[in-house]
């Protein structure tokens, strides 16, 4: 079963790599663009990757395995991140997290049983004076309370 | 050639004169000093992962790495102060709290750095209480490699020995953190003729070899510097045998053989066909003189080796250009071929004077060349042409005498039995039993290059000697002793020392 | 003096595209610098301007762009350090966001003066959806000739690429940065060789913090001296001090270097919450050492903060209120530098992991004086070993929380 990525996706890696002196320093956004696509980097996608920025399929898989925003394994169609450092803990991350446990039934690290919503716990994300601070799908949220939270659980069921 | 620039520098009070662009540990190294190391190898990118070579240098306020610091004049170092041992015993202590305390049953025990550090540093039991990270124990790479990840320090040399010296990077380094972990990609392991060299720079036990796991100890072995002959590069190697306690009988038995280090020949490495080529020392020998396929009962050396001096002598002398032939190899040593040459061309003024040898095979492109003999060169060099016999060529020959049993290379079984039916005496001089035994009259086990003194010439025309590192069986000798015996039993002086 | 009312950070994004940014004299220090000065002029220009690098280790961006050999043939990067992930820091996103022309204009300025033709901006995977703004602003500057082959119609050309990580905080170590954008696993290199000789793609490289190439285009603009005329005479200029925690308006606030943390915090962030007190203060970024209620009269440049063992680092302060566990925070600091270790060097690997393992099982099971005890060794094992600064990042602040709270840590897992 082989992996091609999309023709919008392609394109989108195409004039990345054209970016760079070196194609293997497109690397990370490469694979980026391919984990946005398919929700992870297969490794077929990985074979293909490599393939195409001419490194072996050992680079990719070390690459990959390094950064924590990369995945080689599925995950829920949204993934709510919630920071877990100094001021979010300060403000009550602790408690944005049981809510969401409370509500949606999985702890970080966890996928609801219909795939829907992954949830993990991440350090900081930049965004303090806002803490304590979500982000879901690249876009920042906070100050976290049990209100917003809430509404925001119910976006994502309406919408999926 | 450019000279290259002198640096004078103190070392622990000593003063070290060192060439421009030495690291502090190599300046060391040549001071005599030894600067402890997991990560840092010569012939590597240098890493500073490890952390254990900290040394202190006047002037600096942190401490820094001998491996990447480069000698500089008037620097003052000072590898053994306070705070030196302080950082190693921290490095130490902090490899152990995530090591396995497997050393009953590693077999780097006795030659692992991990091991000599802590013993060197006086540490005693570890602080750590927290339960170790789990991991996988047994996990095949490739080529009879297996790699234990609990033991692994990640200094990463095997990771850079296969990425600057094969070339192949079959592995690499995943995850992050403590989590980090060296592996290969599924379906692509380690498989180049480098990879036992892993095995040697591995400083613990992480990386072991099928071939050797747990069949002996680091201890029992006596090693010996020796010269391999499984091509004519004639890389620097070191036999490792072990020769009474605890083995059962008194057998030589040679458990590896590991690179030795020779800038002007192989550097750091050997290829894996040398490395395999102990079992070749060991397996399928002959052990002791036969006759027609039967062991013979009795006879010392001399009284069996006073046949064949029969058979020659049988020949009327102006019959004995034609009449007595021999095939000898490029593994003999230039020692031996002295001697052959003295008996067989210079005593006897034979003509039919042929050379069988192991085929070539592919060349790699570091150092395996195609041909498989190591010494070609010294063949030429004792003025032989080394040419194989037509079989034609033997038929009215009355006695052969072979030496090595190569011709089976190069001939089929039938051709060559029937080519030997027609010669009334021959004899074979082997190391390792084959079908050439059924088609001599008699043959003598001899020895293997391991078990004899002598020299090569390797391609590059550097001649190397080596001595005996393994001792023969007691009825095995080698091609030296067997000339010398011939000639003796011949009445011709060969003018030389015995060959021993 | 006249209070200087020149800001390096709009107060809002309303403005922060090209036409806006022209209007304001944006790209005129660009133009002024290309079109009359010499490379050599406009280093420096702002070495004497005496601005210190803002991301965290304070070194003078002038004396940086210096150490790159001027007639090297062969390229020369510049890359801009958009990881921003030391925790408390979230100003470099406000420039992104508020000012990218400004940074734009940085850019081609430290790029002319070291010989760059192409710059690379590093932007943490967390701010993709903000580096799109940047990204439009090049594609603006572009549009508009102020990046590509020839600028302000001079010899020199620059281009811009932004490149994103994807969550790994040691990227913002410079040569762990290097590696990341040259496709690898981000971890620091061994220096030397250093950046400024082999870096990136083995090319003189040249690293600077956001904010520090963002307050370039004004030190060329209204010079050196107004630039020195803000702040210490050896911690010139304003810096953005983020404030978070509990404080009333938590935010960034641009203020003289040297201001002091109180004012910064009581001042200007509003001080505590009703109710609440002050019990700590971290006064620039997670790696900075704690400051206990009692030492937070101090001005915040980075020899005063380092004079009392902490750092000014980025800036980032937190302020912790009465009621906070100590325990608590320390968990957040060992279980932060335990995940963002990447792995490379032994004592940072191993030693992190240790202190937090000891840490949960403080909190599961309870323990006592030889505990802590133990957790100061690990970090002094750490401190000033390491291969990167992450090492002392790790080490320092463990060390300055459990030697400041120990009596509260101890009474907190005794049993």
């Amino acid at each position: 079963m082989t992996y091609a990525p999309s023709s919008a996706a392609l394109k989108r890696i195409e004039d990345r790599i054209v970016l760079y002196p070196e194609k293997s320093a497109a690397l990370v956004p490469v694979l980026r663009v391919i984990q946005e696509e398919s929700g992870s980097v297969s490794r077929e996608a990985m074979a293909w990757v490599a393939a195409r920025l001419a490194i072996s399929p050992l680079r990719v898989r070390e690459v990959l395995s390094f950064y924590t925003m990369l995945r080689s394994e599925p995950a829920g169609k949204t993934v709510i991140q919630v920071c877990r450092n100094i001021s979010c803990t300060l403000a009550g991350a602790g408690d944005v997290l049981r809510f969401i446990t409370e509500k949606l039934g999985i702890g970080p690290g966890e996928t609801t049983p219909d795939g829907a919503i992954s949830l993990v716990t991440v350090e900081c994300l930049g965004n303090c004076d806002h803490a304590p601070c979500l982000q879901v799908d690249g876009v920042d949220h906070g100050p976290a309370t049990r209100e917003t939270v809430a509404a925001l659980l119910e976006e994502l069921k309406a919408h999926g | 050639m450019s000279e290259t620039k002198r640096v004078t520098l103190a070392i622990d009070g000593l003063k070290v004169e060192a060439a421009e662009g030495t690291n502090v540990i190599q300046a060391a190294e040549q001071a005599g000093i030894a600067i402890p190391h997991f990560c840092y190898h010569p012939a590597l990118e240098i890493e500073g992962n490890c952390r254990m070579c900290l040394v202190e240098i006047q002037g600096l306020p942190k401490l820094e790495l001998a491996c990447s610091t480069v000698v500089r004049e008037g620097m003052v170092v000072r590898t053994a102060s306070d705070r030196v041992r302080e950082a190693r015993k921290d490095v130490l202590e902090f490899l152990l709290a995530e090591h396995p305390l497997d050393c009953p049953i590693c077999d780097k025990a006795g030659e692992c750095r991990l091991q000599d550090y802590y013993d060197l540093h006086g540490l005693s039991a570890s602080r750590m209480v927290e339960p170790r990270e789990h991991r996988d124990k047994l996990a095949p790479i490739g080529r009879g490699l297996v790699l234990d990840r609990e033991r692994c320090v990640l200094c990463t040399r095997c990771v850079r020995f296969l990425r600057r010296v094969t070339g192949t990077g079959e592995l690499g380094v995943f995850e992050r953190g403590l989590r980090s972990e060296v592996g290969i990609q599924e379906g692509s392991p380690v498989d180049n003729n480098y990879s036992g060299n892993l095995v040697d720079i591995c400083p613990v036990g992480a990386i072991t070899s099928v071939d050797f796991r747990f069949k002996t100890r680091a201890w029992f072995l006596k090693r010996k510097p020796s010269v391999c002959p499984h091509c004519s590069r004639g890389c620097a190697v070191t036999v490792e045998s072990v020769e009474g306690y605890p083995l059962r009988r008194s057998e030589k038995r040679v458990y590896r053989v590991t690179a030795r280090e020779n800038p002007a020949v192989n550097g750091f490495w050997i290829c894996d066909v040398g490395r395999d080529g102990r079992h070749d020392i060991d397996d399928g020998r002959h052990a002791a003189v036969s006759e027609k396929g039967a062991l013979v009962q009795g006879p010392s050396w001399e009284s069996a080796l006073a046949g064949v001096a029969a058979a020659m002598r049988s020949v009327p002398g102006p019959e004995r250009a034609g009449k007595i032939a021999v095939v000898l190899n490029s593994r003999l040593t230039c020692e031996e071929l002295a001697l052959a040459k003295g008996l067989f061309v210079t005593g006897l003024g034979l003509g039919k004077i042929f050379f069988a040898d192991r085929k070539s095979g592919p060349p790699d492109s570091l150092l395996l060349t195609s041909d498989r003999m190591p010494n070609a060169k010294g063949v030429l060099d004792a003025g032989f042409t080394a040419r194989l016999p037509g079989l034609g060529e033997l038929a009215g020959v009355e006695v052969l005498l072979v030496f090595g049993p190569y011709l089976l290379e190069h001939f089929g079984e039938a051709d060559l039995a029937r080519a030997l039916s027609g010669v009334p005496s021959k004899y074979l001089f082997a190391a390792h039993t084959g079908p050439l035994d059924r088609l001599v009259d008699a043959v003598f086990p001899v020895a293997h290059p391991a078990e004899k003194t002598g020299t090569y010439v390797n391609i590059e025309g550097i001649r190397q000697s080596f001595a005996r590192a393994v001792r023969p069986c007691p009825g095995v000798a080698t091609e030296g002793a067997i000339l010398t015996c011939l000639a003796n039993s011949l009445g011709l002086s060969l003018g030389a020392a015995d060959a021993r | 003096m006249a209070e200087d009312t020149v800001r390096l950070l709009p107060s809002d994004d309303g403005s922060w595209r090209l036409e806006d940014y022209l209007r304001r004299g944006g790209y005129g220090a660009a133009r002024k610098a290309l079109t009359s000065m010499t490379p050599k002029d406009v280093i420096a220009e702002v070495r004497k301007a005496g601005i210190r690098g803002r991301g965290g280790a304070g070194f003078p961006a002038g004396m940086k762009w210096a150490f790159v050999p001027p007639d090297v043939s062969g390229p020369k990067y510049l890359c801009v350090n958009a990881d921003e992930g030391e925790p408390g820091t979230f100003k470099d996103r406000l420039i992104l966001v508020r000012a990218p022309h400004q940074l734009l204009e940085g850019v081609i300025i430290a790029s002319f003066a070291v010989g760059v033709r192409t710059a690379f901006v590093y932007v943490r995977g967390e701010y993709e959806r903000l580096a799109l703004r940047l990204e439009e602003a090049v594609a603006e500057a572009r549009a508009a000739g102020y990046l590509g082959p020839r600028l302000f119609g001079t010899e020199f050309g620059l281009d811009v690429v932004v490149h994103h990580g994807a969550g790994a905080y040691i990227c913002g170590e410079e040569t762990a940065l290097l590696e990341s954008l040259e496709g690898r696993r981000g971890q620091p290199r061994v220096k030397p060789p250093f950046p400024a000789t082999v870096g990136l793609f083995r090319s003189p490289t040249v690293v600077n913090n956001v904010e520090t190439i963002a307050n370039i285009p004004q030190i060329l603009a209204r010079g050196a001296d107004w630039f020195l005329g803000r702040g210490l005479p050896k911690d010139s200029g304003t810096r953005l001090f983020g404030v978070s925690g509990a404080v009333r308006r938590p935010g960034v606030y641009e203020l003289p270097m040297g201001t002091p943390l109180r004012t910064i915090i009581e001042v200007h962030a509003g001080g505590p919450p009703d109710g609440k007190r002050i019990k700590a203060v971290i006064p620039g970024g997670l790696s900075a050492p704690i400051l206990k209620a009692e030492e937070i009269d101090v001005a915040m440049d980075f020899d005063s903060l380092a004079h009392i063992g902490s750092m000014l680092g980025s800036a980032g302060i937190v302020v912790i209120p009465d009621g906070t566990p100590m325990l608590d925070v320390l968990h957040v600091t060992a279980r932060f530098y335990a995940h963002e270790s990447c792995g490379k060097c032994t004592p940072c690997r191993i030693g992190t992991s240790w202190i937090l393992k000891t840490i949960e099982r403080l909190r599961r099971e309870g323990g006592g004086p030889a505990d802590f005890d133990l957790i100061l060794r690990l970090a002094d094992g750490i401190k000033a070993r390491t291969l990167c600064p992450l090492g002392d990042a790790a080490a320092l602040p463990i060390l300055a929380l459990v030697s400041k709270f120990r009596g509260e840590l101890e009474q907190a897992v005794a049993r």
